[in-house]
């Protein structure tokens, strides 16, 4: 099929060259710029000395901060999972209702988007602090023990990231739920699967693409993160993007920060890349193996 | 007729107000090729959605062989249902597809794989069996639905609109096609469509519906030679109508003319029919009309004379074979006469 943006006209791309100079300008620009910044050597008073070096990179695999990446990864990679499968079930919620109460119940589960992060984060301060609301509800309701602290946790970072990110998961696979058709699913009963089957087999596998789009929004945006371990871990730890902030506002260190971004940004493009094989399958794309 | 194999016996279904299926009742035999005919909105695809299991019945009861089947889930059915849009699964290949129904009974992976390749055999897409459905043709995908769905030898094989979104050649072989496989595997077929000639080619058996309810059940022969009402006799096929009034001598044409019937369906006859193919040239019948030519309209295997006569505000319809047009040479203008006999004339009430 000639498509538009196939077409010889010239014009679609005229249309297309301020958005592709901003992006060229403030996006690739500024990495390449890092990612050359990751093999300089670091000034002894701070700055940049010109000679070429793979220390910082050699650096981002010690131990001391290889052990951060991990434990990033990992908390990233739990709030993922979390958040998918809480955005999924709601998701195929919100899929299920009439089509008309569609649209509010997805401007519903976005709402969180429209107040500032802070704000949210600041939230669960209030609510996860020893003095806060769930103690006191946990108090209200006559529980007399002691209560272990849940603000400054592993966990109440996993909270805040989970809280946080789901409204994008909830969109991720809402998205193709919503295109589903139902004939699909009663072909599946038609033919003998039970509804768990029908699931399992049908519904499941054609929109993994709004899962794996979802997981790997959270994940890239929870590794990154630094304001959640910040406020919500309480400094009891560092995650990948406090060290990143830490080496170029604090510690001065900017090639190692450069070089500890660079691998995360190929850690990401790495996931990215996974999500679209994962999409591709799940399409039954026209390109896949002729038999 | 013996215990009917499939029975449905006053079958309602309304949603909200509106009566979808009205007090239906319809028996049907085994290894029968039956086919629900009507327009949009008559109630012919919830009815068969019900037999799927999709839809509850809100009354009535339907019966398989004896047992009632009207509170099993779809998957507890022994009836499978080939979907108007194939509903093919995307993500898995033609063999996979065809494989599901087979997977759910849990029979042995090499029976599975055996039969799988036995329909592909029968459907003639064995070299397809590794595409997935995007990878096919209109044609071939609809092919597909139907293998996934015979491959399970359901008892009833239920086809919505089997044959409607394909082009007109591709269908009216498929409409054979269809026929053949029916009588191979000795299943009972039941179709949905909203075509008359389609209804009239494959099926032994065609209810008309409209409105929810039956208003004729019979052969292909029984339909279109003996309408029961006018909606029927406009529905199948062509037909003249032409008003009349119901007088002392008999049913007088608006020329004045009496027009002799043999088929007088209800009482208050308000209105003749005569199919085209029953016009002869001349006046050789008990009935005759003559008119000028206004129209004429070529199919190849016949013309189509569109003649404007006193007896109706629309041309009668008169059908020559190619062999009489030859003769003939029928001109714009010009006059001519056509008769029929009573024996071919309905009458049906306002």
């Amino acid at each position: 099929m000639n498509g538009f943006l196939m077409s010889t006209d010239r014009r679609p791309m005229l249309l297309m060259t301020p958005a592709l100079l901003w992006l060229f300008g403030l996006m690739v620009v500024p990495c390449l710029l890092i990612l050359v910044l990751a093999f300089f050597r670091r000034g002894i008073y701070g700055g940049i000395e010109y000679t070429w070096t793979f220390e910082n990179i050699a650096l981002v695999f010690d131990p001391l901060y290889f052990q951060i990446f991990m434990k990033s990864a990992g908390i990233a990679g739990l709030s993922a999972a979390i958040a998918c499968v809480l955005g999924y079930a709601a998701a195929y919620a919100i899929a299920a209702m009439p089509r008309r109460h569609q649209p509010l119940l997805l401007f519903f589960a976005v709402l969180p988007f429209w107040s500032n992060y802070l704000v949210r984060t600041y939230a669960w301060i209030v609510l996860l602090n020893r003095e806060g609301l769930i103690v006191n509800l946990a108090r209200w309701i006559g529980y007399e023990g002691e209560l272990p602290s849940m603000l400054y946790t592993e966990q109440a970072v996993v909270i805040g990231l989970v809280y946080n990110y789901l409204p994008f998961v909830i969109l991720s696979c809402y998205a193709p739920l919503s295109r589903l058709s139902p004939e699909i699913a009663e072909a599946s009963r038609d033919l003998g699967g039970s509804a768990w089957t029908t699931f399992r087999r049908v519904t499941l596998p054609m929109t993994v693409p709004g899962i794996a789009t979802g997981f790997v929004f959270v994940f890239v945006l929870s590794i990154g993160n630094f304001v959640t371990p910040a406020l919500l871990g309480g400094g009891q730890f560092q995650m990948i993007g406090n060290l990143v902030y830490a080496q170029f506002l604090t510690a001065n260190d900017w090639p190692f920060g450069a070089a500890l971004s660079m691998v995360l940004i190929a850690v990401m493009l790495g996931l990215l890349m996974g999500q679209a094989v994962v999409a591709e399958r799940a399409s039954g794309g026209k390109r896949a193996p002729d038999g | 007729m013996s215990d009917a194999f499939l029975s449905i016996k006053d079958v309602n279904k309304t949603f909200g107000s509106v009566h979808a299926v009205d007090g239906v009742s319809l028996d049907i035999h085994e290894n029968e090729f039956f086919a629900l005919l009507g327009a949009s909105g008559s109630g012919k695809t919830t009815l068969l959605r019900m037999l799927a299991g999709f839809e509850d019945l809100s009354g009535g009861d339907v019966v398989l062989e004896g047992a009632s089947i009207a509170a099993l889930p779809p998957n507890r059915r022994p009836v499978n249902l080939m979907f108007q849009s194939y509903a093919l699964f995307p993500h898995m290949t033609v063999a996979q597809n065809i494989a599901y129904g087979l997977e759910m009974d849990r029979l042995p992976r090499a029976e599975i794989t055996s039969r799988v390749a036995e329909i592909l055999e029968v459907i003639q897409l064995g070299h397809l069996a590794k595409r997935k459905p995007d990878q096919l043709s209109g044609g071939q995908k609809q092919r597909v639905a139907l293998a996934r769905a015979l491959v399970k030898r359901p008892k009833v094989l239920l086809l919505d609109e089997p044959l409607g979104a394909l082009d007109k050649k591709l269908r009216s072989e498929m409409q054979l096609e269809l026929k053949r496989l029916q009588h191979e595997f000795g299943i009972t077929f039941i179709v949905v469509t909203h075509d008359q000639e389609e209804a009239l080619v494959m099926a032994d058996r065609i209810a008309i519906m409209r409105d929810g309810g039956l208003l004729q059940v019979g052969t292909p022969q029984d339909i279109y030679e003996a309408p029961e009402t006018r909606f029927a006799a406009d529905f199948i096929g062509v037909m003249n109508f032409l008003p009349v009034t119901a007088g002392d001598q008999g049913f007088v044409a608006r020329d004045g003319s009496v027009i002799l019937a043999d088929r007088v369906n209800g009482t208050g006859g308000a209105i003749a029919a005569v199919r085209p193919e029953r016009l002869v040239l001349g006046d050789r019948g008990q009935n005759t009309l003559r008119g000028t030519v206004t129209n004429t309209a070529y199919h190849g295997l016949d013309l189509l004379l569109h003649i404007t006569t006193r007896l109706s505000d629309t041309p009668v319809i008169a059908r020559m074979t190619a062999e009489m047009a030859d003769h003939l040479r029928p001109e714009m203008g010009q006059e001519i006469t056509l008769s029929w006999s009573a024996k071919d004339t309905h009458i049906f009430p306002a």
